[in-house]
C-alpha cells in the first residue's frame, strides 16, 4: 500500500508554509510500501499536526492524501474504522490509553477488534521484552509516562497494518528501552511487510530508513 | 469480552435516580395503555364471541314512540326507513306487517275448549330464530304455521291457567295441539288449521309466514288502510352501540330498552378506555423523553472513552449497537413485567365476572400482545435514533 501526499496545506500552517520551504507541505510525495520513512521535524513545524492527518484525526487542510487508492478525505467512518483496524496503526505523542483502564485491558481492547491476528499470549511475550509486564495490571493513570509509552507501542503492534505511525515514540525511554522497542517494531514491519513513518525533533538511527524528510 | 471492556468504560455515570425514573415512568404508561387495549378488547368479545352471543341483543324491533301528537299516525315514512338503512349500526332491516283483517283461533276439541280473537305480523324469514322445515306456507297448505312469543307461554302457564283452571301446558304439547283459525273481512269468512310451530324470544307477536299474510291481506283486508309499516326490526351488531340508543331518541324512536342496556356500560367503557390510553400515550411520550435524556447523558460522559474507542478503530456501528445493547434490554423487561401485570389482572377480571355470567377470557387478547410488540418497536426505534444522534454529534464536534 503506497501512502501518497499530495500539496498538503494544513489551515493552521498556511502562512508558515507560504515563507519556508518544506519537504513535505505542499509537495507531491509518494512513500512506497514497507519503506521507513523518518520525518525529522523542528518545534512549530506541525508534526503533530501531520500525524493526526495522517490517521484522519483532523481534516482541517488542503490537497489530499492517498492510501493506494482510498482518499482519506472522502473515506466514510466504516470505511475509517476498517483502515484503522487492518491497514494503519498509531503510536501518538500523547499515547491516548484509557487511564481507568488498566495496561493489559488497554491492549486487549485493542487486540480484540481483530483477535484472530494476534493471540494473548503475543501480549504477555511483548510485555516481557520491553520490560512492562509486571505492570499489566496496573491502571494506567497509576504507570510512568515510559511504561505507558510501551504500552501504547505493543498496543499499536496487535493489529494488521500497512503504515505504522510512530510520533516521538520513544521521548521518555532510556538507550537500552529503545533498542528494545524498535527491534520489537522493526520485526513487527517486517512481518507484515509493511512500511513505517516516525516522526521526531533530531536525526536518529533508530531504524535502517529508506528516506529522511525534514517538515 | 470486548463488550466488558466496553461496559468498563461506558458506566453508567448519568445517574440511576434518572433510569428509575424512565423506568418507573414507562411502566405506567406501558400498563395504561396495555389495559386500554385489553379493555377493548374484553368489550368486544363479550359483543362478538360465540359464548355471550345474545341472540335477542341483536335484533331490535323498532317503532315511534307513541305520544299525544301522533297517535293514529304512528307509521315509518319511507324516508325514516331509508334513513335508518343508511345508518351505520344497522346490518339489515326489515317490516313487520300487520294483519288488516279479523282473526280469531279457536279450538279443535271439546276436551279442551279455548277461544280468542288474535292478530297476526309477519316479517322477513331471516329475522325470525325458530329453526323449522314447518315454516311455509301456500294455498293448498293443510295447516298454517305459527310462532308464539315465549311470553305468551309463560302468560297463559302461570297466570292465564291457574284464573281459568285449565291445565298447564308444555312448548311439546302446544306444538301438537291444532287448532282452527278463522278470518274475516271484505264480508268473507274462510277458516283452517293452525299449529303452534316455535316460539320466539325475539319478537313478541303473533308471526305467520310472510305469504300467508300478503294472501290473506290482499283477500280479506277490509279497507285500502295504510301501506307503510308501524314496526321495524332492524339487525344490528352492537344493540349496546351508543350510537344506536342516540340515532333512536334524537328520532324519537324506540324500542326494547332492555336491550340497549349495555350502551350505558359502553359508554363507561368507551371513558375509561380513552382516558387510560391518552394519559397511556402521554406519559410514554414523556418516559421515552426521559429515556431519550438518559442515553443522552451516558454519551455525553463518556465523550472521551467513546472517541477514544472510535480512534484505535472501533466503528461508530459498533458502538452504537453496544450502547443499544445496554438500554434497550430494560425496555423488554419492562414490558414483560407490564404484560405480567395486566395477565393478573386479567385472569382476577374474568374469575369475578364469572359469578356475573359474564364470561371472559381468562387471557390476553392477541391484539395486547401486538400493541406491546408495536410500542417495544417505537421504544427501540426511539433508542437508536437517539444513540445514532448523539454518536454523530460527537463525532462532528471533534
Amino acid at each position: 500500500m503506497n501512502l501518497i501526499l499530495d500539496r498538503l496545506i494544513p489551515y493552521s500552517l498556511k502562512d508558515r508554509i507560504a515563507s519556508s520551504s518544506s519537504a513535505i507541505w505542499n509537495q507531491i510525495v509518494t512513500f512506497d510500501e514497507s519503506n521507513k520513512i523518518k520525518i525529522e521535524a523542528p518545534s512549530g513545524t506541525g508534526k503533530t499536526t501531520l500525524t493526526h492527518i495522517l490517521y484522519k484525526v483532523r481534516a482541517d487542510y488542503t490537497g489530499s492524501i492517498k492510501y493506494d487508492d482510498l482518499e482519506l478525505g472522502k473515506c466514510n467512518e466504516d470505511a475509517l474504522a476498517e483502515l484503522r483496524q487492518h491497514h494503519l496503526s498509531i503510536v501518538f505523542q500523547d499515547l491516548r490509553l484509557f487511564p481507568e483502564l488498566t495496561a493489559f485491558e488497554n491492549i486487549e481492547i485493542k487486540r480484540l477488534l481483530t483477535p484472530q491476528f494476534s493471540t494473548q499470549e503475543l501480549v504477555f511475550e511483548m510485555a516481557e521484552a520491553l520490560g512492562v509486564a509486571s505492570i499489566l495490571d496496573q491502571k494506567i493513570r497509576f504507570c510512568s509516562f515510559g511504561e505507558q509509552q510501551r504500552i501504547a507501542i505493543i498496543r499499536a503492534l496487535m493489529q494488521p497494518f500497512n503504515w505504522l505511525i510512530l510520533d516521538e515514540p520513544f521521548s521518555h525511554l532510556d538507550q537500552e528501552n529503545i533498542k528494545l522497542a524498535s527491534k520489537l517494531i522493526a520485526s513487527a514491519c517486517e512481518k507484515r511487510n509493511a512500511g513505517l513513518v516516525i516522526m521526531g525533533l533530531n536525526k536518529d538511527h533508530y531504524f535502517d530508513y529508506s528516506k529522511e524528510l525534514v517538515l | 469480552m470486548l463488550d466488558q471492556l466496553l461496559k468498563k468504560l461506558i458506566k453508567n455515570s448519568a445517574g440511576q435516580t434518572k433510569l428509575v425514573l424512565a423506568v418507573i415512568g414507562l411502566s405506567i404508561a406501558l400498563i395504561l395503555i396495555l389495559s386500554a387495549v385489553q379493555l377493548q378488547s374484553n368489550y368486544y368479545e363479550l359483543l362478538n364471541g360465540k359464548k355471550n352471543q345474545d341472540s335477542v341483543a341483536n335484533f331490535l324491533v323498532i317503532n315511534k314512540a307513541l305520544t299525544d301528537q301522533n297517535v293514529g299516525a304512528s307509521s315509518l315514512s319511507g324516508a325514516q326507513l331509508n334513513d335508518l338503512k343508511k345508518q351505520a349500526f344497522t346490518e339489515s332491516i326489515g317490516s313487520l306487517t300487520t294483519s288488516r283483517y279479523k282473526a280469531s283461533i279457536q279450538s279443535n276439541s271439546q276436551l279442551f275448549p279455548f277461544y280468542t280473537d288474535i292478530a297476526f305480523e309477519s316479517v322477513p324469514e331471516e329475522f325470525i330464530d325458530v329453526n323449522t322445515k314447518d315454516w311455509k306456507w301456500d294455498e293448498q297448505a293443510a295447516f298454517l304455521p305459527i310462532i308464539v312469543p315465549n311470553q305468551f307461554l309463560d302468560f297463559y302457564n302461570f297466570q292465564y291457567s291457574f284464573s281459568q283452571n285449565l291445565p298447564q301446558l308444555t312448548p311439546q304439547v302446544v306444538k301438537m295441539v291444532s287448532f282452527k283459525v278463522t278470518i274475516q273481512g271484505s264480508g268473507q269468512n274462510h277458516s283452517l288449521n293452525g299449529r303452534v310451530v316455535g316460539f320466539s324470544n325475539r319478537i313478541s307477536s303473533m308471526l305467520v309466514p310472510q305469504p300467508f299474510m300478503d294472501w290473506a291481506n290482499s283477500k280479506f283486508a277490509s279497507t285500502n288502510m295504510i301501506q307503510q309499516p308501524s314496526r321495524v326490526i332492524i339487525k344490528t351488531k352492537d344493540a349496546g352501540s351508543p350510537a344506536l340508543t342516540d340515532y333512536l331518541k334524537k328520532e324519537g324512536l324506540i324500542t326494547d330498552s332492555d336491550k340497549t342496556r349495555f350502551s350505558r356500560y359502553r359508554q363507561v367503557v368507551d371513558f375509561v378506555v380513552n382516558i387510560s390510553s391518552v394519559t397511556g400515550l402521554l406519559m410514554f411520550t414523556f418516559a421515552l423523553l426521559i429515556f431519550s435524556l438518559f442515553i443522552q447523558l451516558t454519551i455525553e460522559s463518556c465523550k472521551e472513552e467513546i472517541e477514544l474507542l472510535i480512534l484505535i478503530g472501533n466503528s461508530p456501528k459498533n458502538i452504537g449497537r453496544f450502547l443499544m445493547k445496554r438500554f434497550f434490554p430494560p425496555n423488554v423487561y419492562i414490558v414483560l413485567i407490564g404484560l405480567m401485570f395486566i395477565s393478573i389482572a386479567q385472569y382476577l377480571l374474568a374469575d369475578y365476572l364469572v359469578s356475573k355470567q359474564i364470561i371472559l377470557s381468562s387471557f390476553l387478547s392477541l391484539f395486547t400482545f401486538l400493541a406491546a410488540l408495536l410500542l417495544l418497536i417505537v421504544i427501540s426505534i426511539v433508542n437508536y435514533i437517539t444513540i445514532q444522534k448523539y454518536l454523530r454529534i460527537k463525532q462532528r464536534t471533534k
